[in-house]
């Protein structure tokens, strides 16, 4: 039909019954219509879309009285398709069809008829307005990939992927758990006929292993798709297992040696399983993987030097002391050391302060080296077999210079050390007073750092016996600045220069090295430092009477350990707190006393986030004193000839050496790490700048690119909120008396002892899963596991997609009436399923809590549905699984079981049968909901109304199972928005139509199956499935499928190239045509929104169908009369 | 149909006129729901179907002014579940233009509303419906600016006299 000729419309309205004729008044509609410029028949007849009623329009085509065609009936949505073929079938282009939705959006929502014959009339005018402006279309059609993806691997989706696959069609089936079985995998018998589930679950899921047809990516998601029907192109991340599914045997040995345990999630978390684990025993596909949260435990986030705590923290649980102290020496080689002095921040992070008390991780870490002292006073590190000629020379054998040594050493380099003093250990050798960290143990550990091949040499000082230049000279191929910061910051008021005023670290440095300095009775010391405590604490040791600290802030202010402010205390040491020190008094040129003013914290805070001290006027007062020691910090010094080596160090304002992200200094080949580069910090401080620094040194000497220090990742493990964590006892720290230890420089803490160790790493939550302990890499005989692996991310193009992602139950905790997660007594429909279950967590015994089992046990029906509170829909299921529940109980233990239930919903084959059989066991039915679980002194009591006998019941169970409502799958949102598909108030995704549509979604070549699409069994999720695969085997089997015309098209001549349409397209379908200047449309991308046509300035993008002209056409339509 | 006694005076009489640009994926779905399950809305919306809400250009929204309506809706779908991704970004991004236009015209911006109506939500577009025609029942029939906005040529609300849509 060629469109130049005049335009003739004819206009067909149906009665529809009388859905429509009861409101609208057809005659007046069609006279209406009659009436109409350019409409040349009228017709009405009683249901239009019936062959009879088609067969009228299709008359008129034929015998050429009409040219655009309008039908005024139901919505577009359901019968445009109809109506076009019968336009096409009469030889006239189907898109010059409108329809006038007279009936969904007049008849049905209208309530006067009078009102309702108005609308009708508006509708229907405005369809022949448009329909005189449409123009004829050329449907196209796209090749079918023939392969179609499976998103979900329960029932429904193993179906729908298995009929797919034997009809000889590639598969993939994506399933986000680690295996393939879904919500089936879990259930114990299936009603109305009692089989195992899992006896006929898993034959369908080794079919479908087996099928050559089927590519199974388990623990994936899809992330994305793009594409249309036919031809989708999907992105899939696959979640690695950390095992390689080929290598693996699942002969279970790395489970053995695991140490970390984990809430089972298939058995909904009833009992834990091993971070090695197989999903069930019949996984689908059989091999193991490993949990992993993926974020770090906030322990290991948290230590500056990254130790695998919760890694060693699990061996300790498992008594191999050795193997865990090996672990913690990987990243930190004076664990002795750090077990004593360590700010452990890792113990701030800890989650399980959030139960009870974090974990005591600095000292476990101790009793690892305790122990090794005790029962292996030899061992040494072993030294690398072979060294790889590189020559380092570290200045300084602090613990940032001792540690790099290690582990420089440890990757080959030959390592010397110069140290000034005539013992190594820096601040740990001179500052760290004895009963804090005795000299045998830092000896012992330096000895472990000499053992894997580290010369030291003591008594050599850089920059006077030795110069940065003479190491050049003598072939180092690299240098380590580590000289700590050890110069002292004093105190610039009147009277500093007296007698008895003493700086803190030489204070300290004379103890250590054997001197007994002088003091009088009574000292004072100005600081709130670690070297605060420590000086004070030990002036008490050397016979002081009595020792005062005075710090200018407040005491949450205070930079000394809150441990040992408290352990100064217990010794009879005073903290004065907001006193700030404004002259020393002196008598002959000794101290006598020092005048302190009374401070106040500003709301102001500086730089490191602390409050401002400011004095208070005229609140000076007087403190006698014979000493002062004076410890209110430390700054690095450096002087260095450096002449050969190129380049030049630089200092910021505080001293400190500048580096770059890969520990550089200004001279190449001149590195710098520890106090020296961040100023005062602490010792797993240094320890972790000196990982950073001989990663550096490693690579400069290899030649290889710089590892960079990153910023530390922002995320760690929340806590573990879906469990349930039982407070537990922290193993405290023994310690010497205080009043032994006032006069004696023993050492203070004495260490855990074995059985305490135990029972504290025991309390550690894994909250971040596995510990990567690597126990398991060394069982494994396949060699399968790798902790090294990462996620992958498959880009897959299919022509159909099935989404099959089912559901998840109600969790009815939200509800406090029923008691769940109050009551251990009270249990859900699907925990209930696993305890029956002979693989569960009670090999299919049915126990309460206490181990005994139930005398009379309570089934609540509808929790969660049919309740306006919660679903108002029915879930559907529930009825039945009550039902096979009361069958299993009697069955298994004979209780009393009791049903309270709204209505009995035995709606399916055999189902009315079953529930015959279920009363005549003796099963109770009270008909009327569970309205409440209380506990009482005996157990549980269930109250309800019995609706048929209209009295209030109490009934007394010991376990009462709630049947709560299937609800779409978590996560069941992000699905639809990656797949565009709808969702219903529910939650549920929406099919195109109810009735007709069920497994069609408004995304074509986009299926649905089970219960992703609402509560359903497990037949009706079967022929789901097996329906969706039909739908996708359709468009295969066809090879092509016809997509709509309905695209937009942009008039070269009015196009001025200005390219806003390309901004505005969703799909990337606009181009710039360079040489032309203007813009086209990729009709095969383009999928007709009409965005560019709505945003083009200059009216060159038109949209087929919807066009501007149309549009404003109809407007005036809807708006006439 | 309408009883347009006046444009002061007793509205009582008054029956607005309402134009509703909606989605075909989720708004005009949400209104063929509110048939299907028989709720009852005033039949002053008429509803014209647009496949995105990203689709409806201003002029359309204008040009259902000059011709007689006394209040227009735009509705898209749910932020997110857009079927073409973000065009019903596109159309929020609109609305604000829409609304200073219109009170460039001297029309009440309470008469122009858009909203986010799912294909689940036909109780939502029966309800919107209903407060759309109780409110502009208040503000009363448009009026003169009907006439400003068929003076301003440049709009070419009326294509057919040779407005910047091809021939």
């Amino acid at each position: 039909m060629a469109h130049s000729e005049p335009v003739r419309v004819g206009v067909y309205i149906c009665h529809c019954g009388s859905n429509i004729a009861e409101k609208v008044e057809v005659q007046e509609v069609r006279r209406y219509a009659e009436e109409m410029e350019k409409v040349v028949a009228a017709r009405d007849y009683q249901y239009m879309c019936s062959e009879p009623g088609q067969e009228i329009i299709r008359k008129d085509i034929c015998e050429g009285l009409v040219n655009r065609v309008v039908v005024a009936s139901c919505s577009p949505r359901m019968h445009e398709p109809t109506f076009r073929k019968t336009l096409f079938d009469a030889g006239l282009n189907g898109y010059l069809l409108e329809m006038a939705n007279i009936r969904e959006q007049c008849s049905w929502c209208t309530e006067e008829n009078r009102w309702a014959t108005e609308k009708a009339k508006a509708l229907v005018g405005a369809a022949v307005k448009k329909a005189v402006l449409l123009e004829p279309l050329e449907e196209r059609s796209v090749p079918v990939n023939p392969d179609t993806l499976v998103v979900g691997g329960g029932v429904a989706g193993i179906e729908a992927a298995l009929k797919v696959a034997e009809a000889g069609k590639k598969v993939y089936l994506v399933e986000r758990e680690p295996s393939i079985g879904g919500h089936m995998a879990r259930l114990d018998k299936t009603f109305p006929t009692l089989d195992c589930s899992a006896c006929i679950l898993t034959p369908k899921m080794v079919a479908l292993a087996q099928n050559e047809k089927v590519e199974l990516l388990t623990l994936s998601e899809v992330e994305e798709v793009s594409g249309y029907i036919g031809n989708f192109k999907v992105r899939v991340r696959q979640r690695t297992r950390y095992v390689d599914p080929v290598a693996c045997t699942a002969c279970g040995d790395c489970r053995d040696v695991c140490p970390v345990e984990l809430p089972d999630t298939f058995n909904h978390g009833l009992n834990n399983k091993k971070a090695v684990y197989q999903f069930f025993p019949q996984a689908i596909p059989n091999v193991f993987q490993v949990e992993k949260a993926g974020d770090p435990a906030p322990c290991r986030h948290a230590c500056p030097a990254g130790v695998n705590v919760p890694g060693y923290l699990a061996l300790i649980k498992e008594r191999k002391f050795a193997e865990a102290l090996d672990l913690v020496r990987e990243a930190l080689p004076l664990p002795a050391i750090c077990g004593r002095v360590c700010f452990h921040p890792c113990e701030e992070q800890c989650h399980r302060a959030q139960v009870d008390k974090p974990l005591a991780i600095k000292a476990l870490k101790r009793f690892l080296t305790d122990y090794e002292a005790k029962t292996s006073p030899e061992k040494k590190p072993k030294a690398p077999e072979e060294t790889n000629g590189g020559r380092v020379a570290v200045v300084g054998a602090g613990p940032a210079g001792l540690s790099a040594a290690y582990f420089l050493a440890k990757c080959g380099h030959k390592v010397t050390v110069f140290e000034k003093e005539p013992e190594p250990g820096g601040i740990l050798r001179y500052g760290i007073p004895e009963y804090r960290l005795p000299l045998e143990i830092l000896k012992h550990e330096i000895n472990q750092v000499r053992a894997v091949g580290v010369e030291i040499r003591t008594c050599v000082e850089i920059g006077r016996d030795i110069t940065l230049d003479d190491l050049h000279d003598q072939g180092y191929d690299a240098v380590l600045l580590a000289t700590g910061a050890l110069s002292e910051v004093m105190l610039e008021v009147q009277g500093a220069d007296l007698d008895g005023i003493l700086p803190a670290l030489s204070f300290l440095h004379d103890v250590r090295a054997g001197q007994r300095p002088k003091l009088g009775k009574r000292v004072a010391v100005i600081g709130g430092g670690n070297a605060a405590v420590d000086a004070a604490r030990t002036s008490l040791r050397l016979g002081a009477r009595e020792v005062k600290i005075f710090y200018r802030r407040s005491r949450l202010e205070m930079p000394a350990s809150p441990e040992e402010i408290a352990a100064a205390e217990a010794e009879g040491i005073q903290v004065e707190t907001l006193a700030n020190p404004v002259r020393f008094l002196g008598e002959k040129g000794r101290v006598v006393g020092l005048e302190l003013v009374r401070m106040r914290l500003l709301e102001e805070v500086d730089k490191s986030g602390r409050r401002i001290p400011a004095p208070v006027q005229g609140s000076n007062f007087v403190v006698e004193a014979d000493t002062v020691i004076i410890a209110i910090g430390q700054r690095p010094t450096l002087d260095l000839a450096v002449g050969k080596w190129e380049g030049e160090l630089q200092f910021d304002k505080g001293g400190r050496v500048r580096v770059n992200k890969s520990c550089q200094t200004g001279l190449k080949g001149v590195f710098a790490a520890g106090d020296l580069v961040s100023g005062p910090a602490s010792v797993v401080e240094a320890v972790g700048a000196a990982q950073w620094a001989s990663a550096a040194i490693d690579a400069y000497i290899r030649g290889e690119p710089l590892p960079v220090v990153e910023d530390r990742p922002e995320r760690t493990v929340p806590f573990p909120e879906e469990r349930e964590v039982l407070p537990l006892q922290r193993q405290e720290m023994p310690e010497l008396e205080a009043e032994k230890r006032r006069r004696s420089f023993a050492e203070v803490e004495l260490g855990l002892d074995e059985e305490q160790a135990v029972l504290e790493a025991g309390r550690c939550l894994h909250c971040a899963g596995c510990a990567e302990c690597l126990q398991c890499v060394t069982a494994c005989q396949a060699k399968a596991i790798d902790h090294a692996m990462k996620d992958e991310v498959r880009e897959l193009e299919v022509g159909s997609i099935i989404v099959a992602t089912g559901f998840d139950l109600f969790d009815p905790s939200s509800a406090p009436q029923w008691g769940y997660g109050r009551y251990p007594g009270v249990v859900t429909a699907l925990e209930f399923e696993r305890m029956v279950n002979a693989s569960g967590p009670t090999h299919g015994k049915i126990l309460c809590k206490d181990g005994k089992e139930p005398k009379a046990v309570a089934i609540l029906h509808c929790i969660g549905s049919r309740d306006k509170n919660f679903q108002e829909y029915c879930s559907r299921i529930c009825c039945m699984t009550a039902l096979k529940y009361a069958h299993l109980v009697r069955e298994k233990t004979g209780a009393e079981v009791y049903n309270f239930y709204i209505d009995i919903r035995s709606f399916g084959k055999q189902y009315e049968e079953f529930y015959q059989r279920v009363q005549e066991e003796g099963v109770h039915f009270i008909r009327g909901k569970g309205a409440e679980v209380v506990e009482t002194g005996d157990g549980l009591v269930v109250r309800a109304e019995d609706t048929l006998l209209g009295i209030f019941r109490e009934v007394s169970v010991d376990l009462v199972i709630l049947n709560a409502a299937m609800v779409p799958a978590r996560g069941a949102q992000k699905v639809a928005q990656v797949f565009g598909l709808q969702t219903g108030n529910d939650g549920f995704f929406m099919e195109t139509h109810l009735k007709l549509e069920p497994l069609k979604t408004s995304s074509d070549g986009i299926f649905l199956a089970g219960v992703c699409q609402g509560p359903k069994d497990i037949p009706d999720a079967v022929s789901q499935g097996a329906g969706a695969a039909a739908e996708a085997l359709r468009n295969i089997s066809a090879g092509k499928v016809v997509v709509s015309p309905v695209s937009a098209s942009i008039n070269k001549e009015l196009c001025s190239g200005c390219r806003v349409c390309i901004e505005a397209c969703p799909y990337r379908a606009v181009e710039y045509d360079e040489e032309e200047e203007v813009c086209t449309v990729n009709e095969v991308l383009c999928k007709g929104c009409g965005t560019c046509t709505a945003s083009c300035p200059s009216g060159a993008c038109r949209v087929a169908c919807f066009d501007t002209r149309q549009l404003m056409a109809q407007i005036e339509g809807v708006l006439a009369g | 149909m309408t009883d347009r006694s006046g444009t002061t005076g007793d509205l009582s009489g008054f029956q607005p006129r309402l134009v509703g640009f909606l989605c075909n994926w989720c708004s005009y779905t949400g209104a063929d729901l509110a048939g299907t399950a028989r709720m009852k809305y005033p039949a002053n919306m008429r509803i014209i179907r647009v496949m995105c809400s990203g689709r409806v250009e201003p002029v359309l929204v204008l040009k259902a002014f000059a011709e007689g309506a006394d209040g227009v809706l735009v509705s898209g779908c749910h932020p997110g579940d857009c079927h073409y991704m973000e065009g019903n970004y596109k159309a929020l991004r609109r609305r604000f233009l829409v609304e200073a236009l219109l009170e460039q015209f001297g029309i009440d911006r309470r008469r122009f509303r858009f909203q986010w109506i799912s294909a689940a939500e036909g109780d939502r577009l029966a309800e919107i419906v209903e407060e759309m025609v109780a409110e502009i029942r208040l503000l009363g029939p448009l009026g003169r600016a009907r006439e400003r906005l068929f003076q301003a040529d440049h709009l070419s609300l009326n294509p057919a006299a040779g407005g910047p849509s091809p021939a």
